[in-house]
Order: C-alpha cells, then sequence, then structure tokens
C-alpha cells in the first residue's frame, strides 16, 4: 500500500515531466528512423502522404461485426506515409517509407512517459552507483525492446504484409532469424514493458522502505 | 392561398431532393497492381476501359443505384489486405501468396471473411516467377548459387518459389545467403552487380533481360507448380450486392478478350497505363506468352493453393485456412452463364506451354511495322538480318525455349547451331548438351544472324 502511495506521489511530482517526454520520444522516435532509412538507403525520402485516418477508423468501427476484430484493424492504420518512390519501373513504387500509425505513437508515448518516471525515481534513488547503473540498465533493455518491436518502417517487401521484423531485415538482420523473431513481437514487446512496470515498482518500494528504515538511507550516507 | 402556393412551391422544390435521397449509394473500391502484369486483367484494364461501368446492373434491386468506383494502386498484395479488413477496398486482385494470406488473415478474425471468386490468368508450370543473375555474372545455373547471396520478396510467389526450386536442387537454407530485397531494389542491385541473383516474380526478371542488365538463370516453370491471380472479395460486400461482383468478373472475361483481340494493341495501351515496357508485356499477352488468361477456378488451382499455404504455414507461421469456405465458383458461373459463355468447357481447358506453343512461329517486333511472325528459325533470322542491314530499329525478337515451350526475347536466348539447324533455349547448360548430343556449337544470336547477311 505503502508502495503504491509512493508511486502515486512520484506521478503528481512529475506528470507534466513524464507527460512531455512522452511526447517527445514518440515524436523522435520517428526522426531515427526516418534517419536510419536515409542512412541505409543513402537517398531522401521523395513523397508524403497523408491518410485521414478519423474516417478510416469509423469506416472500420461501422463495418466491422465483432468489436473483438476491430482493434487490430485499427491497431495498423497509418496517419502519414513518408519515403522514396522509385521511378525507374513503371509508373513508380515505394522503395521504402516511415509509416506514422497513431496506435504505435501510443505505446511509444506511454514507453516515453515510462521511461522519464524511471529515470526521475532511479537519480531520486540513494543505491550505490553500481545499483544505479544496474537500474538504468534495466530500463534501458525495457525500453529497446518495446521500442524495437515498435518500429513502423516499411520496405515494400512484396505481397507479404509488412511487420516489425520489416525493419530489422532492412537494416540488415538476415531474412530468416527475422522471421525467426516475427512471431516473438508481442513476447518481446510485452517483456519490455513488464521490466518498465517492474522497475517503477521496484524503485517505488526500496523508497517506501527507506521512508520506514531512514537508518538505511543513513548507511549510504 | 398565400400559405397554399408556398406549402406548394416546397413540396415541388423537395420532390427531387427525396428521389436523390432515395438514390443509393454504392461504393466500390478496388484494389490492383500495375506492376503485376498477372493482375492486369482484373486492375489496369477494367479501370481504363471503363468496363465495370458497362456490366454494373442498373435494374430492379440497383435501378436508383448512384455507383462511386474507385481505385487504389498497389506494389504488392498485402497493403491491399490490409485495406480489405478495414473495408477501405472491397475487391482485390493479387498473386497466389498473397491471397493465402488474404484468405488467413480474414478467417482468423471472427466477423469477416474474404471469398476467392475467380482467377486472372494462369501458367501451369509456374513460369513468371524467375531467378535472375547479372547480365555480365559468370553463374548460369542454380548449383552455382551455393555460398552466394540470393535476394527475393520475401513473402511473395517468387519467394516460394525460389525456397521449393533451392530445396528441389538440394540446396539447403543455410548453404546460402536470403536477403530480403523489394523488386525495384533487387533490380537496381542487378543491374549494379550488388547482389548474385534475384528472385522475383512478373514482369521483373523481363524487364531486366529486356533493359540487358539481367540475366535468367532458372524459370519458375521448372518447380511445375502452377503460378495464378486471382480476385478476392470482403464477402459482407459480395452477399449485399452479389449483381456488383458477377459485373466485375464480366468485366475480367471482356478484359482477356480484349487483349486477345490484338495483343500488340493491349501491350502499347498498357504500356502508357503501367509504364512497363510493351515489348516485356508482349512476351506475357501475346500468344504462347507466359500468361493464360482464363478466369475458371480448376481443382489443379485449388491444389497449388494447398501446397502454397503449407510452404507459408511452414516459413511464417500464418493462420490456418479453410479452403472449402473461402473459394466459391458461384459468381463467376453467373457471370458465365450471363455472357452465354460455357463455364465447364473452359474450365476443362488447361494450357501447357511445353504443348501449346510447339511449332508456334517467331516474331519480330519492327519500330514502324510492328509484330510480324515467321514459321522457321532460316525465315526469321534471314529477315533480322535484312532488317538490321537497312538499319530498321526492332523493338525486339521472340523466340522459344524448345525445352520447356517459354517464350524468350531473341537476344537472351541460348542459340545452338547444328548443321543448317538452329535452336533456342532459356539454359546455357540445356544449350550444350543439345549442342554436344547434335554436333552442334553454342552461338550468339548475332552470330545465327550473321550467317543470314547478304553482301551487298
Amino acid at each position: 500500500m505503502k508502495t503504491l502511495s509512493v508511486l502515486g506521489s512520484e506521478i503528481r511530482k512529475n506528470w507534466r515531466f513524464m507527460l512531455l517526454n512522452g511526447v517527445l520520444f514518440a515524436l523522435l522516435f520517428q526522426v531515427a528512423m526516418l534517419i536510419a532509412l536515409m542512412v541505409r538507403f543513402q537517398a531522401f525520402p521523395n513523397y508524403t502522404t497523408i491518410y485521414n485516418w478519423a474516417e478510416a477508423v469509423s469506416v472500420i468501427i461501422q463495418s466491422t461485426p465483432s468489436i473483438r476484430d476491430m482493434a487490430p484493424i485499427i491497431w495498423e492504420e497509418w496517419l502519414i506515409e513518408i519515403g522514396r518512390m522509385n521511378y525507374d519501373y513503371g509508373t513508380g513504387i515505394s522503395e521504402w517509407s516511415l509509416n506514422v500509425i497513431p496506435s504505435r505513437l501510443l505505446v511509444l508515448f506511454f514507453v516515453g512517459a515510462m521511461l522519464s518516471l524511471c529515470l526521475a525515481m532511479v537519480r531520486r534513488d540513494t543505491c550505490q552507483s553500481g545499483m544505479s547503473n544496474t537500474l538504468r540498465a534495466t530500463t534501458g533493455v525495457g525500453t529497446l525492446l518495446i521500442a524495437m518491436t515498435n518500429a513502423t518502417m516499411s520496405w515494400v517487401v512484396c505481397c507479404a504484409t509488412p511487420t516489425w521484423v520489416v525493419g530489422l531485415a532492412m537494416l540488415g538482420v538476415g531474412v530468416s532469424s527475422s522471421l525467426a523473431l516475427e512471431q516473438l513481437g508481442p513476447v518481446l514487446s510485452g517483456a519490455g514493458f513488464v521490466l518498465l512496470t517492474a522497475m517503477i515498482i521496484g524503485l517505488a518500494w526500496r523508497r517506501a522502505r527507506n521512508d520506514r528504515d531512514p537508518e538505511g538511507v543513513l548507511a549510504h550516507a | 392561398m398565400k400559405h397554399i402556393l408556398k406549402s406548394a412551391f416546397l413540396a415541388t422544390a423537395l420532390v427531387p431532393l427525396a428521389s436523390a435521397a432515395m438514390a443509393e449509394k454504392i461504393s466500390i473500391a478496388i484494389g490492383h497492381q500495375s506492376m503485376c502484369t498477372d493482375t492486369y486483367t482484373a486492375g489496369i484494364i477494367i479501370k481504363e476501359l471503363g468496363l465495370l461501368e458497362k456490366y454494373l446492373p442498373t435494374d430492379g434491386k440497383y435501378a436508383d443505384a448512384d455507383y462511386d468506383v474507385s481505385w487504389a494502386d498497389y506494389s504488392s498484395g498485402g497493403p491491399i489486405t490490409n485495406q480489405m479488413m478495414a473495408n477501405k477496398l472491397n475487391i482485390g486482385v493479387m498473386g497466389d501468396y498473397p491471397l493465402i494470406v488474404n484468405g488467413a488473415k480474414f478467417q482468423e478474425t471472427e466477423s469477416l471473411r474474404s471469398i476467392y471468386v475467380a482467377g486472372t490468368g494462369y501458367n501451369l508450370k509456374g513460369s513468371g516467377n524467375a531467378i535472375v543473375v547479372p547480365v555480365d555474372s559468370d553463374i548460369y545455373s542454380i548449383d552455382q548459387l551455393k555460398g552466394k547471396d540470393v535476394s527475393t520478396p520475401v513473402g511473395s510467389a517468387a519467394w516460394g518459389m525460389l525456397l521449393k526450386a533451392m530445396q528441389d536442387n538440394g540446396i539447403p537454407t543455410g548453404e546460402y545467403g536470403l536477403k530480403n530485397q523489394s523488386p525495384a531494389v533487387g533490380a537496381a542491385n542487378i543491374a549494379a552487380g550488388k547482389i548474385d541473383a534475384h528472385s522475383d516474380f512478373c514482369p521483373w526478371s523481363e524487364i531486366m533481360e529486356f533493359r540487358g542488365t539481367g540475366r535468367k538463370i532458372y524459370d519458375g516453370s521448372e518447380t511445375g507448380v502452377p503460378y495464378l491471380h486471382g480476385v478476392v472479395v470482403r464477402e459482407d460486400f459480395a452477399k449485399e450486392y452479389p449483381e456488383v461482383i458477377e459485373a466485375f468478373l464480366k468485366a475480367v472475361i471482356e478484359a482477356g478478350d480484349w487483349i486477345r483481340e490484338d495483343p500488340m494493341r493491349a501491350v502499347t495501351e498498357m504500356e502508357g497505363w503501367t509504364g512497363v515496357e510493351k515489348e516485356v508485356l508482349y512476351l506475357y499477352f501475346s500468344e504462347g506468352g507466359h500468361l493464360t488468361l482464363e478466369p475458371t477456378i480448376k481443382q489443379a488451382w485449388v491444389d497449388a493453393l494447398k501446397f502454397n499455404h503449407g510452404v507459408l504455414v511452414k516459413e511464417k507461421a500464418i493462420p490456418p485456412l479453410d479452403f472449402d469456405a473461402w473459394i466459391t465458383e458461384d459468381y463467376i458461373k453467373a457471370a458465365y452463364a450471363d455472357m452465354g459463355l460455357d463455364y465447364e468447357a473452359d474450365k476443362a481447358v488447361v494450357v501447357d506451354p511445353a504443348e501449346a506453343n510447339m511449332g508456334l512461329p517467331m516474331e519480330i517486333w519492327h519500330a514502324r511495322d510492328g509484330v510480324s511472325t515467321y514459321p522457321t528459325m532460316p525465315d526469321f533470322l534471314t529477315a533480322v538480318a535484312a532488317m538490321n542491314g537497312t538499319g530498321a530499329k526492332l523493338n525486339a525478337t521472340y523466340v522459344y525455349d524448345i525445352e520447356t515451350g517459354l517464350k524468350l526475347f531473341g537476344k537472351t536466348a541460348f542459340w545452338v547451331k547444328a548443321g543448317d539447324e538452329y535452336a533456342t533455349f532459356l539454359r546455357k547448360g540445356e544449350a550444350e548438351a543439345y549442342a554436344a548430343a547434335n554436333s552442334g556449337a553454342v552461338i550468339t544470336f548475332d552470330e545465327a544472324i550473321a550467317d543470314f547477311v547478304t553482301e551487298g
């Protein structure tokens, strides 16, 4: 109970910081992916398409009888597509693109917010520097897992629906390895969230324990 | 009186509004692929010739229908499936592997289904997919790909063909490097010699051959698995507007007739619509071409799709697919019946290029005079030599592979001269074997032409 109270207090104290970092993380991740694409393909994007996401969601809701089916379809709806069109063949073929997908932005926003909460709590934590580094590394691993599985770079890999591993394949991971990893996407993402959540709760628990046992704090003073 | 007049005026004004409100707006959204030749009869041709509008019903419950037909062009089938699931597309046309993914993804949901209603065309043995190497490469057969890097658009029919071709030739996946590359990237890498080989679907291999950047070392026909494309529809749309689906399939049938009527005109028009070179398209759509345009659903196609599904389950763990629930002949049969055509007769015919193309004449596409045909190799070579002698521009020449009956560009075929006889081959190995067996020699196209150049 004390742990939850500490957690609540930390969130109240840091909510502006979390909000700002959540938005920044989601946006900067898009920029990072775009830069990765440009570096990988040594070319600038030459087309942008903006989709009417709200209308698309409305159509999906109206035409999908099962509520359970709606979520995964809405989950894949795009807002912006920015990429490189190759006009050497036919009327042009999209060689690569970055897809800005609102559902993924939301996930990344939460990651950014959780990350900033984690880091704020680690900063205030009174543990030894070795332990502090471990906490930071664990936070980093959790963030990396979620970010990686929410990458929305796409390479128009013909006839197969692009998935998060297309981004890995494009960046040099072998096809076989990518395909082997594909099914692990939700597990990896879930593991990332579990790590971050565990980290936050763990830090809150330590703070609660230290508040009860001030000698513990003095021991490190 | 003033009140009565006002009411009458209002009533008169509202009549057209009321009738407009009664007219049902039917939105028909179709996803097609202008860079995939085998989809054209259910895509770009219907769009450009307005064939769907020609057949859309206008009587009965459709008497007041207000149709809104829209087309969206995609470079692959995957996004078409996503758009169909989001109900932004009602109809999609794609190749065999993406078709299966489409059916399986819909069946994975609780409330949505797609149905496979017709084919667009096929190649019985699998031509259309091929493995290409850079034109100057010293690789001439699939065996030489051991230890090399091969790229392919993973998940496509060409990817499935590559996996089977490697398995058939005893090359396990660990013995070659598989790279994931889209067609445009693969083609560019072949041109630059940055990849050892690239496996792709129609018409990318032939584009590379025509441009002189790539050379085919393996044709999909060697796998013996039919290569087909087809039409999928959202089931809820088909149930609500079955006559619209029938109209679409009538348009598919007419698109095929339009091509057969005059292939040269058709490919010239299609070049303008798609940007794919007409000479490449001619390889697909002319008599003896890679593609048999026929929309019936044969048992062999269902078997091929089941085989492909097995590959996808193994390699990509896609969901199961109930083929009986997914495939229906009802709509295409109704379209045939309405047009007074015999569905069962068409369904019973299977075109095998190895037999059907035997004895077909060679062709020369003269830039000014169009396509001319030549029944024998000496006639053909004499004509090429004569045209070259006048400095005439030849768009392309076409011959046939003796082994498979596959239509080839004259310039990319391997030529064998044995006595006074000439034969053409897709692969160097077979050309050499034929030459050895017939006391002949493998020669170039230019050397064959030179034999028929007359002095003065």
